[in-house]
């Protein structure tokens, strides 16, 4: 390990840009000053975080780099209780070293889009206030040193993608839809609390990196289960609510199923598109919804020996992204088809996890990265041509009005379909492979429960393929439907909906500026602050994916293994303990993902990688590669064909209402809480019952009052009666115990 | 200087009685209500000043661990001294009271419009006694401070509260009056005890310093069922105080009908009395019994916990809101306490100031927008937002403060109480599940709902458009206002940001009463502690 201080700018240089618009920028009210600023502060961590990343000009070798040392820097110790530390210190290591890399990229280049998309909104200032606090947590979730001062970060983004999609504070959809998030987000934060106290109790360390602070020698969470934990937990049900490792694991992967909208928290996120859509592509695409997959990979250590946590988070993730991919296949409105593609993709990251491929998840979370945050940017540059129409039904034809936004969104969709080159085309196809190739990974005896995952998987690369031409059909190709009006009063649910957001559309207060088109509209291209960000991220979904090509391929065409990636992140993947004797049960079959873990062992490092490169695994996942481009083509074709002519063909009603899976938990749990909470606790048990019981003894004691005034005669014969009373009683107190003190 | 610090408790008990003889002066005098609350304003600083001195320069501990001792008899006949001192457990709460007193008097600058000399005697002498709650040692002392508390409430609900305020501070006086008379006969009990002791001197005494090392050295042994008796006595008081579920419902009706100062002061200083008494004197006086009912307290903490905020969530009312989630917060410090763990005490500690600090500013903040509006109802409301953008943030940021998140106070302090009720062994039964486990899972829900009912009457009241008229002429935070606010969500961030003055203030005497009431019972539970 080694210190450098510079770490701390990456983080503090955007919180000082979301101070100082929030101070200065809110009182002069000049875009340029505030777009200036935002921009300027994300610049000097992009700038900084390359810098240690690739060891530009820093005393020490790259974080990344062949041989580096994981980079830390202690700022101050937080919270110090009887053998409880947590520190406020950062650390850069391969995880979170690429990690801040493509999030301050991507992060600079959304904040430049979002200086032209925001033009001319009245809270400019506030937009970029809040967008760089939420890079301030952002960062702070990746670098942090800590399970703690991560989860400081996982709050704040939390925070910060509240306070963004309701930065419309006017529509009702928006704040329903923020306060939505923060709830499901913080049901997640329960898993992720329970789980550090878990690893806190297990290992008595929260840190990921053994470090000396203060004179104090910290050992880290994973260096002491690597120590202490020999074996893996059984693949048993029980060993869930066991206190275990897989219960740390269960537990954390509840904090990952709502920070990244998986089954059964998702709803949120497709409803979180109501905030504006620089915002969707930066929190709710790019960055704060992979942070799940981060904090399941960052725990590799813990996982490796959870097979039963494991398991589940391969099924969730295959299940959300199925889940996902049936319902975006439905929607009309541009940003619900990307969100539920969203919530389809993190589940292919999970999937990936879930079957031990911690590295392609991150490879996977890094290209999404890239064309998600295009294609969102994208649809940003087709909604704000359209004056906010976000429906496709409206749209159709714009690519003759739009071609950068044409283009370069062509890529994206080239890149999520999985076409060769293009940078999902690596990432995904990884992951099918990997699952594919995870043999025995369940220990139930000859249960092929990887090939399912794997039909799963490739059927809703199919269906992404397909839902995603339809997209680029409906707002690019056909004839142009500006003037058309919506074909859908007659069918009530999409109706009740859509009423809801052109009332919010229609209103003259609204600060998103929703009208009618009127007649002699025409669609125009951005400006250039958003057409240029759509061009660099177009590039990276293009090329973007070369880093991480599977030797499989590299070797087709001659060259060694030049899985960049895949080495880079090597040492961040916890290995097995080589010496010891007995294989774990549960890794056993990950024979064949062994390039993985190329110095990891169950047999000896040598013989793994040669295991690994030898010609019918290669031949095996070449012929899969082939299998899923062709499949993807397929899916484009059908996309194509059952679109282009009629791009408003009418799709399954369950889709289009999202299995109605928001009417569910309302009715079966929102609704039944809140009357339990109102007609049985308050108004029955506190005003009810306990207030009866005091006002009942009130009025008791009042009586009593009543019956002691009949006493209060008014002869002074009656009260001396009654003082003599009461003097013979407390004598006779008093003898009694007296008596019964001497005898 | 050397005067200052050698009676420091004595000042800062006396000098808002002077205060309040200062105001009945100017009254007589010169009859000019418009210079009384400049009066009573100087008189509150000057004591919060003066209680800084309780940081500055300690000198040294007593043999008992007290700090500023003072030890003089007082009714010689049944053996009671004015006995004061303060320790790592007093000492921010002592700065908490004198604190929040000048905040709580600038937030009434304008609201006072009868009897403004009676209502700010009131209030010093409210001061007095909450902090000689909190340095008495003397138990009598303390019970006279501890009742003394109840009258100038009682008032300042009863005269110059809501509509129900009768109601409400008569159930208020009743409630907590109940408990403390039980209490007293608890507090008469020891006495006794300590005059029986075989060979003993034959006096009693109150002096809980002189009873706790009696305690120690086991000279003074209580019959198990008498002390059992005792230390429930002395803990229904404090647990109405708290308020511990069920006890809690004197709460909500006194909070909504006080003024907002009595609120601020009732949130932020008075409910603190109870957790303070439970860990003080319940704890260390009888560490067996409080080992023995833990499980109820545990039981009865988290069902405040989630009772609260369930029913926080239908309140049509923003004030009887936060009412609901002060019955929330504070299971959460009981919980803490009864966790017996350095994390979970600590936390308890360092809640109990979150608690007087966030609460303490969202009444504040409730009582703003009441001097406008003259409403509390959520639906009166919508989109202030819009109109108030500066109320609107620091709402947030209050309200942020109170669900927890982190860097903001709340979260260490429920963090750490989370901790320690993870790894508490208060509640291990050989060979059965894990139930402290269950308890921590159980009162995270806690968290959830926290953010689930303060979310949503921000929603309701913040954002949105402005659908009643009457909020669309609405002004901003005054200077005053803000002046008044700043400090507080000043000291959310840094409580939360940096909490290790606080915590490394209150450890030593914390661990000294945890060490108490974990070793009594000799082997068995040295072990378990051992483990941890």
């Amino acid at each position: 390990m080694i210190e450098n201080n510079l770490l701390s700018i990456i983080i503090f240089a955007p919180l000082f840009g979301a101070v100082i618009n929030w101070l200065i920028g809110g009182r002069l009210k000049n875009e340029q000053f505030s777009g200036l600023v935002a921009c300027g502060t994300i610049a000097i961590s992009t700038i900084v975080a390359f810098m240690i990343a690739f060891g530009i000009g820093t005393p020490h070798v790259g974080a990344l780099r062949e041989g580096s040392p994981i980079v830390l820097d202690h700022i101050w110790t937080w919270i110090n209780v009887g053998g409880f530390r947590a520190d406020f210190a950062l650390g850069m290591d391969r995880l979170s070293g690429i990690y801040a890399c493509f999030i301050t990229f991507v992060g600079l280049l959304i904040h430049i889009f979002a200086t032209g998309y925001m033009h001319g909104d009245k809270g400019f200032y506030r937009f970029f206030a809040y967008l760089n606090l939420f890079m301030f947590s952002m960062l702070t979730l990746v670098l942090a040193d800590n399970y703690l001062l991560m989860f400081v970060g996982w709050e704040g983004v939390g925070l910060c993608s509240y306070l963004l999609i309701g930065y419309y504070i006017k529509k009702n959809e928006a704040r329903e839809a923020a306060k939505k998030a923060f709830v499901m987000n913080r049901i997640g934060d329960w898993g992720v609390l329970m789980g550090i106290f878990l690893i806190f109790t297990l290992t008595g360390s929260i840190s990921f990196f053994d470090k000396t602070v203060d004179g104090e020698q910290v050992q880290s969470a994973f260096s002491f289960i690597g120590t202490h934990f020999t074996t893996a937990d059984p693949f048993t049900w029980g060993a869930i609510v066991a206190g275990g490792l897989t219960s740390i694991g269960v537990l954390m992967f509840i904090g990952a199923t709502g920070k990244s909208a998986q089954i059964p928290l998702l709803t949120w996120l497709p409803d979180a598109m109501a905030g504006p859509t620089p915002v969707s592509a930066l929190i709710h695409a790019a960055t704060m919804v992979t942070a799940g997959v981060y904090l399941v990979v960052r725990s590799n250590a813990i996982y490796q020996k959870a097979p039963t946590a494991m398991w589940i988070i391969a099924v969730i993730g295959a299940a959300t992204a199925l889940f996902a991919a049936t319902i975006a296949i439905a929607q009309n409105d541009i940003k619900k088809v990307l969100a539920y593609s969203t919530v389809s993709q993190l589940g292919f990251m999970f999937l990936a996890a879930g079957v031990g491929a911690f590295v392609v998840a991150i490879f996977h979370v890094m290209t999404h990265a890239f064309f998600k945050a295009l294609l969102f940017l994208g649809s940003g540059s087709v909604i704000h041509g359209m004056h906010h129409e976000q429906d496709m039904r409206k749209m159709g034809g714009l690519k003759k009005h739009m071609p950068i936004t044409f283009i370069t969104m062509a890529m994206g969709w080239l890149a999520i379909c999985g076409i060769p080159i293009w940078a999902g085309f690596f990432s995904k196809d990884e992951i099918l492979y990997k699952t594919f190739a995870a043999d025995s990974y369940f220990p139930v005896a000859d249960f092929p429960g990887n090939k399912i995952l794997w039909v799963v998987a490739t059927l809703t690369a199919v269906l992404t393929a397909i839902y995603m031409t339809r997209m680029m059909v409906m707002t690019f190709w056909g004839k142009e439907r500006f003037h058309e009006a919506l074909p859908d009063a007659d069918h009530g649910h999409a109706a009740a909906h859509h009423d809801e957001h052109s009332a919010a559309a229609h209103d003259e207060d609204d600060e998103e500026h929703h009208h009618a088109l009127p007649h002699d509209f025409k669609p125009h291209e951005s400006p250039w602050s958003m057409t240029v960000p759509l061009i660099v991220l177009a590039f990276l979904s293009t090329v973007g994916g070369l880093v991480g090509i599977p030797y499989a391929m590299s070797s087709l065409v001659g060259s060694g293994d030049i899985n960049v990636f895949e080495h880079t992140l090597d040492p961040v993947i916890a290995k097995a303990d080589s010496g010891h004797e007995k294989p774990v049960p549960a890794m056993d079959g990950k024979k064949d993902v062994k390039h993985f873990y190329a110095s990891s062992a169950i047999t000896t490092a040598g013989a793994e990688s040669h295991d690994s490169h030898s010609p019918e695994v290669i031949f095996k996942e070449r012929m899969l590669a082939l299998l899923s481009v062709v499949l993807a083509g397929i899916g484009i074709a059908i996309g194509w064909f059952a679109f282009i002519g009629n791009p408003l063909r009418k799709m399954p009603l369950i889709l289009e209402q999202k299995w109605r899976l928001d009417e569910f938990y309302n009715g079966y749990i929102v609704d039944p809480l809140t009357k339990l909470s109102r007609e049985g606790l308050w108004k029955g048990f506190d005003l009810g019952f306990i207030d009866g019981i005091v006002n009942g003894i009130g009025h008791f004691v009042s009586e009593l009052g009543n019956l002691a005034r009949q006493v209060q005669v008014g002869f002074v014969r009656s009260y001396a009666a009654i003082i003599m009373l009461g003097a013979i009683a407390v004598l006779g107190y008093f003898i009694y115990f007296g008596l019964k003190l001497i005898g | 200087m050397d005067f200052i610090t050698e009676n420091l408790l004595t000042i800062l008990i006396l000098l808002p009685v002077f205060g309040a003889l200062a105001l009945l002066g100017h009254q007589m005098f010169w009859k000019q209500e418009g210079q009384l609350k400049w009066v009573t304003l100087l008189f509150t600083v000057v004591n919060f000043l003066i209680s800084l001195f309780l940081l500055a320069d300690k000198g040294s501990a007593s043999a008992s661990g007290f700090f500023f001792e003072k030890n003089i008899p007082w009714i010689k006949a049944i053996n009671t001294n004015y006995h004061v001192g303060v320790d790592g457990l007093s000492l921010w709460l002592v700065i908490l009271t004198t604190f929040i007193m000048p905040i709580a008097i600038v937030s009434t600058w304008h609201a006072v419009e009868k009897k403004a000399t009676a209502f700010y005697i009131f209030l010093l002498l409210l001061e007095s006694a909450m902090i000689g709650v909190f340095v008495s040692l003397d138990l009598l002392v303390f019970y006279l401070f501890f009742e003394a508390s109840l009258i100038p409430m009682f008032f300042l609900i009863g005269i110059w509260g809501g509509e129900n305020r009768i109601y409400a501070a008569v159930k208020f006086f009743i409630f907590t009056a109940l408990g403390s008379l039980l209490m007293l006969v608890a507090i008469i009990s020891l006495y006794y005890a300590y005059a029986n002791i075989p060979g003993g001197l034959a006096a009693g005494t109150f002096d809980y310093v002189v009873l706790l090392n009696a305690m120690k050295m086991g000279t003074l042994n209580i019959a198990p069922t008498a002390a059992t008796l005792m230390f429930l006595a002395f803990a229904l008081a404090f647990a109405i105080k708290v308020p511990l579920f069920p006890f809690h419902t004197w709460l909500p009706d006194a909070h909504t009908e006080a003024p907002t100062a009595g609120s601020v002061i009732l949130a932020a200083v008075l409910l603190k009395m109870g957790t303070y008494g439970l860990m003080r004197f319940c704890f260390t006086l009888f560490p067996d019994q409080a080992r023995e009912w833990a499980p109820l307290f545990i039981i009865l903490a988290i069902i405040g916990i989630i009772y609260g905020a369930l029913v926080a969530m239908v309140q049509p009312d923003v004030k009887r809101l936060v009412a609901y989630s002060s019955v929330a917060h504070m299971g959460f410090v009981i919980l803490g306490m009864f966790s017996f763990t350095e994390w979970g005490m600590q936390g308890a500690v360092y809640q109990m100031l979150n608690h007087g600090v966030s609460t303490g500013a969202l009444f504040l903040l409730v009582g703003f927008i009441y001097e406008r509006r003259h409403t509390r109802q959520i639906s009166d409301f919508g989109g202030l937002a819009n109109v108030m953008p500066i109320y609107a943030t620091i709402f947030v940021i209050t309200a942020m403060s109170s669900v927890g998140l982190p860097f903001l106070n709340g979260f260490v302090g429920e963090f750490l109480i989370m901790v320690g009720m993870w790894k508490s062994t208060i509640l291990t039964i050989t060979g059965s599940t894990n139930w402290n486990y269950v308890a921590t899972m159980l009162a995270g829900t806690g968290v959830i709902f926290a953010a689930v009912y303060l979310l949503w009457m921000i929603q309701r009241v913040f954002f949105g458009k402005v659908t009643n008229g009457k909020n669309r002429s609405l002004k901003d935070l005054s200077y005053r206002e803000i002046g008044l606010i700043a400090p507080l969500v000043f000291l959310m961030v840094f409580m939360g940001v940096y909490p290790k003055p606080f915590l490394d203030a209150t450890e030593k005497s914390v661990v000294e009463i945890q060490k108490r009431v974990m070793h009594r019972a000799g082997g068995e539970v040295a072990e378990a502690e051992k483990e941890n």
